[in-house]
């Protein structure tokens, strides 16, 4: 028992410290994204470009790909319990809503996590491990300013971006399976689709994914600068990245749509 | 040490500790301007760990460390930031940026550092890899020239802004005898011809009597000797000599005796 209630309470102190050092860590690149609207060279502007091309256009085959599916999968499932009571045309309402808000943004999160996240953390890794970071700051460059606050802001422009792709792709994606498949109107379809929807599951969606991005950015940048070591250190921060940034999206959808739809007035 | 030496860096009874072993131990050390200034010692002897105090990346326990006429023991980071555009340093693994070609790498901190225009900065960038002979390799990637040639743009990066001091952390590691040579050269003439005050941790005895003006060697966390190149090749300090020879067996045992060995063995 006791030592149960001791490990317990070093678990805890590890969350509590981790959710310490992130929120160190996410305080320091607000605070050049807030001197950044004063002094705009605060951003390293090539390095953030860069990001952006790398996390918004090459990941938008992907992204689509994988919302066409979801939407797929959601709308074949769907009709499957609609048609015993008769109500296989609402398969549009509910693919529509369900990807707006909740799909969408979760589906594009954990597909960047684990396409720019690992990544993230594999490159600041080793540039720790090669003493690039050391190097940076004996230029008198600091590394958060340098590695951080670029790929914070790209994700954070991007991923809400993607996630507009992949709510589109996902309606796509049963309207196809609707009107083929399933044989329901196309005209009623969209209706139904548009009719379900209103501007707050759009916008709650895209706020969300948001936060998401800046949960991996921070996530996957902190693993990557607290590598020490080698090979195995990269290797394992690259792993941590994505397993914290998943489970921390999943805990922060609870609460968020928790928030959202049942503690604020509507 | 003649009178003319004025220092430009001064350590101050400098103590390091991790935990409860004291890597840095006291250390007095002063630095003259526009000299070389070698610091050996062998592994493990805290030579390295006293060169990242002296760039502001470990801070000591206790003690001083003034450099230009500042303490940076315990300065801010954007006071230290002010205090590092003095500095240029030269790591041992070159610690280039691999995801930049030899020319962006050069101009890093130009462009962070200046509001100097992009086409200024190609012409400094073109110049100091000139200096380090290595004209045309500005388009090149890190990956795709030697050990010896990312080392010299390393060096070329570090006197971008033209420091007053640069540290080398064991230039010559890992480099042949006749690369390793060349870097030596670069160092006397970099530090001839720009007057800059250099700062090298090796072990590698050849080089270090090569270019020093003065040397400090370290054990254990203290300083041993201090000297120019002749006051230690004839040092009367039996550890020192062991060192500078090479040789296996002296002060510092190889082998332990059996008894020590045993007893090794039984200690819990």
């Amino acid at each position: 028992m006791k030592t149960f209630a001791g490990k317990t309470g070093q678990a805890i102190l590890f969350v509590l410290a981790g959710v310490a050092r992130l929120s160190t860590l996410g305080a320091t690149v607000g605070r050049y994204v807030a001197e950044s609207f004063i002094r705009p060279r605060v951003i390293p502007r090539e390095t953030f470009f860069h990001q952006m091309v790398m996390i918004g256009i090459e990941s938008t085959a992907i992204i689509s790909l994988v919302g066409a599916s979801v939407g797929t999968v959601l709308a074949l499932q769907a009709a499957y319990s609609l048609k015993t009571f008769g109500a296989i045309m609402y398969t549009g309402s509910l693919v529509s809503v369900a990807m707006t808000r909740e799909l969408g943004p979760l589906i594009a999160s954990i597909v960047i996590c684990g396409r720019i996240g690992a990544r993230m953390a594999a490159e600041i890794g080793t540039m720790m491990v090669q003493e690039e970071v050391d190097a940076l700051t004996t230029m008198g460059i600091n590394p958060i300013r340098y590695l951080v606050l670029p790929r914070c802001l790209a994700l954070a422009l991007m991923l809400p971006c993607l996630t507009v792709i992949a709510d589109m792709m996902g309606m796509l994606g049963g309207f196809l399976i609707g009107i083929t498949g399933l044989g329901i109107n196309p005209y009623v379809y969209i209706a139904k689709s548009v009719d379900a929807m209103v501007l707050k599951d759009i916008y709650t969606g895209l706020l969300k994914s948001f936060i998401f991005s800046i949960l991996i950015a921070l996530v996957s940048c902190h693993q990557g600068l607290s590598v020490s070591g080698g090979a195995d250190a990269v290797g394992k921060a690259t792993t941590q990245a994505v397993v914290i940034s998943i489970v921390l999206i999943i805990v922060v959808d609870c609460l968020a749509t928790a928030v959202i739809y049942y503690a604020l007035p509507t | 040490m003649s009178e003319s030496m004025l220092p430009i860096i001064e350590v101050k009874n400098i103590v390091k500790r991790f935990g409860d072993r004291a890597v840095l131990d006291g250390i007095n050390v002063v630095i003259p301007q526009g000299k070389i200034t070698v610091i050996m010692g062998g592994s493990g002897c805290g030579k390295t760990t006293f060169l990242r105090h002296l760039i502001g990346l470990h801070t000591p326990t206790s003690g001083e460390i003034w450099v230009d006429g500042k303490n940076i023991a315990g300065l801010k980071e954007k006071e230290m930031n002010e205090v590092r555009r003095k500095f240029g340093m030269l790591f041992q693994g070159s610690a280039l940026f691999n995801s930049m070609t030899v020319g962006e790498n050069v101009a890093v901190p130009l462009k962070e550092h200046t509001d100097l225009s992009a086409e200024i900065i190609r012409i400094i960038v073109r110049v100091k890899l000139e200096l380090v002979g290595l004209t045309g390799f500005d388009d090149f990637m890190p990956h795709e020239i030697s050990g010896g040639m990312k080392k010299r743009v390393a060096l070329a990066r570090a006197i971008a802004l033209d420091p007053k001091i640069v540290f080398y952390d064991e230039p010559g590691a890992g480099l042949d005898p006749i690369t390793a040579s060349m870097i030596d050269r670069l160092i006397l003439d970099l530090s001839k011809k720009l007057n800059i005050t250099s700062v090298v941790v090796t072990h590698e005895m050849k080089s270090a009597f090569r270019i020093a003006d003065q040397i400090i060697i370290l054990h254990k966390g203290k300083v041993l000797q201090v000297g120019t190149p002749q006051e230690i090749q004839n040092s009367k300090n039996s550890y020192v000599q062991q060192f500078i020879q090479g040789e296996s067996e002296g002060v510092i045992p190889f082998k332990q005796t059996s008894e020590a060995y045993l007893k090794g063995l039984l200690e819990t």
